[in-house]
């Protein structure tokens, strides 16, 4: 089981840093502006997936549980159960924000590519160099 | 153009292998862990701490006490960012007019009516996410985009002249934009208000008594815990994050008539 865990768990990592490299890819290689825009979200997606993997952890004999107590708790002890198979909190508050400035920089990214495109009449970089009017 | 493609080639899948290399040498601690870090248990742990107060947010819900009370201004910066963002996208449509009567009929009756029928419900869902941020998973920030996709929805489906009669108007959504950023900034000092009318010391973004102040936000509601701040926030923030995403997404979806005033302002700083 344990065994078994361990290499599901590897292979859901390694395959976020696969996903890493090839929105790279899409943002280096891909001429177009909106693909850019996309292999830049995946980008994100991807890291920010990966961060909350890093808040994961194990229990031994259960399932870790969500970071939100169920119920008002009626003494400390209930504090430390709950503290004993909860996830780390803090990945995933940290990645919320991340996502709230993501989601602004997006906005403010297809604001700019709606220009570019209606100035140019083209989200290709390679054939706008020249400052061709369409 | 051959070794271009080479080049890059090369070097992503030389990052993609040293990120690898760096994670299986446990260069991010190790993953999945049997134990907890030390300052993640001492969230858990004080994040609804009635036996001791001052380090409590007296909310059930650990991530929304983080970035409301533990990490409060980043948090607040954080929205200001949005703020920004969207002013930003504002300012490079300078000069757009919002015209009527462009024609844009929306989508079909069967459509239309079956949008009809999602509304109410994607609206009470939104709201429940946000005003109970502090008790179940979900918050401000999520309930706001659950609710801004349905204005979304609206625009496409019944078309941007419907928006606009209804009142979905950029200068209105602003200033809602702006009074939910108001509110958060009054929520951060209502303590301080308070202390300065009493006379008593308190802190910014402070949420329940902490060490040399007394004062204390209200962290029961009836039979329910309200987690002081977090319940404003999580309201203000909601308000804030629906109108300023709709806006946002109202000026890209502008029609080519209404933005050629806008690019010809852009011509006339080239």
């Amino acid at each position: 089981m344990s065994d078994y865990f361990s290499l599901m768990f590897t292979v859901v990592i390694l395959s976020l840093v696969v996903n890493i490299g090839i929105s790279l890819y899409g943002i280096f290689a891909k001429p177009s502006l909106v693909k850019k825009f996309i292999a830049l979200t995946i980008l994100s997606d991807s890291i920010n997936s990966f961060a909350i993997a890093l808040g994961f952890r194990r229990v031994v004999g259960s399932y870790p549980g969500v970071a939100v107590l169920a119920d008002v708790p009626r003494g400390p002890e209930e504090l430390r159960q709950f503290s004993a198979v909860s996830v780390d909190p803090l990945p995933q508050a940290l990645v919320l924000t991340a996502i709230v400035i993501g989601l602004a920089v997006y906005m403010f990214l297809a604001g700019l590519i709606m220009l570019y495109y209606r100035h140019y009449g083209t989200t290709r970089v390679d054939v706008a160099r020249g400052g061709k009017r369409g | 153009m051959r070794a271009r493609e080479v080049v890059i080639a090369f070097s992503i899948a030389l990052t993609v292998l040293l990120l690898a290399y760096v994670i299986e040498l446990g260069g991010l601690g190790p993953l999945a862990p049997h134990t907890l870090r030390d300052i993640a248990r001492a969230y858990l742990e004080y994040v609804y701490n009635p036996w001791n107060v001052t380090v409590s947010s007296m909310a059930l819900e650990a991530v929304t006490a983080i970035v409301w009370d533990y990490r409060g201004l980043d948090t607040y910066f954080e929205t200001s960012v949005l703020f920004v963002a969207i002013v930003g996208v504002v300012t490079l449509y300078r000069g757009y007019r919002e015209l009527r009567g462009l024609g844009g009929a929306g989508l079909s009756e069967i459509v239309k009516t079956s949008t009809r029928v999602l509304v109410p419900l994607v609206l009470v869902a939104g709201a429940s996410i946000a005003i109970h941020g502090h008790l179940t998973p979900g918050g401000g920030f999520q309930g706001g985009s659950f609710m801004a996709v349905l204005m979304v929805l609206l625009v496409v489906v019944f078309s941007l002249d419907y928006a606009f009669e209804r009142g979905l108007t950029s200068s209105r959504l602003l200033a809602i934009r702006s009074a939910g950023l108001v509110g958060i900034l009054l929520t951060s000092v209502a303590l301080i208000v308070a202390g300065a009318v009493t006379g008593a010391s308190a802190y910014v973004f402070q949420n329940m008594a902490r060490e040399g102040s007394d004062l204390t936000m209200p962290s029961w509601l009836l039979d329910r815990p309200l987690g002081g701040t977090l319940f404003f926030f999580n309201v203000f923030e909601s308000l804030a994050v629906v109108s300023g995403l709709t806006l946002a997404f109202i000026v890209l979806a502008l029609r080519r008539e209404e933005v050629d005033q806008a690019l010809a302002t852009g011509e006339w700083y080239e």
